[in-house]
């Protein structure tokens, strides 16, 4: 006699329901774009999505160095943003060492990306402070390469932003040249000067810049001055001590530095 | 030079004229458009500069399709580490292909290299009123386990005390709610 499965029509009908259910899931999987399109960004800078008047807006990044750890996620999110090429940086994090003898010890291997994995072994005298600074475009009043741009491809857009016409830019880098803070590069493929534009392109969607919102400390904050409710604002408000770099190159910088030494540059 | 003063004053007139309006057709041919809107420079450029894709997303844009990392890492001490510094930008894990792409997840000593880019004392600037560091190896050693031991063996990368916390529940060593 034949041996018969037990209920044999209950196996065959989950199998073939399984394979059913695949074949559908898979051809969804396949049909329906995944794409960002369902997804809404949050808005983390309020009031920005709504009626932009270019000309009504001021921002300020604040750089809290008490806070900075170093590491390096800033860096890495800043790559990845702009596929920025290897051996440039639109920001880094550089590490500040001060020996008792007032001596200064700057180090930034691999521009913070890695982080820092190892102190420093190569000084010799015994060490004071040790402090992380990160540096990025200061988007300066009176940008000083804005003033040398010879075609006009590098400018200050009225909500204050310093950015840079890929189209229009020759590639001459006198601007390189003029930046005091060293944030500007060529760019190895295309040949043009490229910066940091604090993420101008989120700013506008009311998204943070992308290092301000991977910053797992909160080192670094981003905020527009005409909200009086954002952080920003009331820091500047504050009494607490706030710096730029350079003051005396009078270019008026909208980045500040909170709890930096007076070494840092 | 038989031109009478009268002509010649309409001639220079003339030519002046028109040296100027070749001048300003080649300035406003050579000139792209939007250049002088705003300043000394292409208005459109800022248009340009809004345009650029949008790569990092936020960790609601992670957590909208992943619930149950998200509640462990919200709950978390780590609630406040951007999901895209370990894995990658969002941008590489949903693009506008039907195809997810896939992102890279760390292992063994990879893991302990990346707890240690935040977490190492040795480096001598992290404050204690920011951040939780310990020095390696003597954090393996004083918890008594091997020093080949891997961060993610006793802690949760998403959430660093949650076993050990239960643990302690467990044991007795911690009262629960503590």
């Amino acid at each position: 006699m034949k041996r018969r499965d037990p209920l044999p029509d209950m196996q065959k009908r989950s199998f073939l329901k399984k394979v059913l259910n695949g074949t559908i899931a898979g051809a969804l999987y396949l049909v329906y774009p995944m794409n960002a399109s369902g997804f809404e960004w949050p808005e983390q800078i309020p009031g920005v999505r709504e009626a932009y008047d270019i000309h009504a807006q001021k921002f300020a990044f604040i750089v809290d160095i008490t806070r900075c750890i170093g590491c390096g996620s800033c860096c890495v999110a800043d790559k990845q943003e702009y596929n920025v090429p290897d051996g440039n940086y639109r920001t880094w994090v550089e590490r500040y060492v001060k020996g008792f003898s007032d001596q200064i010890y700057v180090d930034c291997p691999d521009g913070g990306l890695s982080g820092y994995q190892t102190p420093r072994s190569d000084i010799q005298e015994e060490i004071r402070d040790t402090f992380f600074v990160p540096k990025l475009c200061n988007m300066c009043k009176e940008a000083p390469c804005v003033q040398v741009c010879p075609v006009g491809a590098t400018f200050t857009t009225p909500d204050g932003f310093v950015l840079v016409d890929e189209k229009r830019c020759v590639g001459c880098a006198y601007c390189i040249q003029a930046c005091p803070y060293s944030v500007r590069f060529i760019h190895p493929k295309t040949r043009v000067v490229e910066k940091c534009t604090w993420c101008y392109h989120r700013i506008r969607k009311g998204l943070l810049p992308a290092c301000v919102d991977v910053c797992p400390t909160g080192a670094r904050k981003f905020g527009s001055l005409r909200d009086e409710t954002s952080e920003v604002y009331k820091i500047l408000k504050g009494p607490g001590v706030l710096t730029v770099l350079r003051k005396e190159m009078g270019t008026w910088p909208a980045l500040y530095y909170k709890g930096a030494r007076m070494e840092v540059i | 030079m038989g031109f009478s003063y009268k002509m010649r004053l309409i001639l220079v007139c003339l030519g002046i004229f028109v040296v100027a309006w070749v001048g300003f057709l080649f300035k406003s041919l050579l000139l792209p458009d939007s250049f002088g809107l705003y300043g000394h420079y292409r208005a459109d450029a800022i248009i340009e500069a809004v345009e650029v894709p949008v790569r990092h997303g936020t960790n609601r844009s992670c957590f909208k399709c992943h619930p149950f990392e998200a509640k462990i890492h919200k709950e978390g001490l780590h609630r406040t580490i951007s999901c895209e510094f370990c894995h990658g930008p969002y941008a590489d894990h949903v693009t506008s292909d039907k195809k997810i792409g896939t992102l890279p997840v760390r292992t063994g000593k990879q893991i302990t290299t990346l707890c240690l880019r935040c977490h190492n004392s040795q480096i001598m600037a992290r404050s204690e009123a920011v951040i939780k560091t310990v020095a390696m190896p003597d954090h393996l050693r004083n918890q008594q386990v091997k020093l080949t031991h891997d961060c993610n063996q006793c802690h949760h990368v998403h959430a660093p005390l949650n076993y050990i916390n239960r643990a302690k529940q467990i044991t007795g060593l911690m009262e629960k709610g503590e």
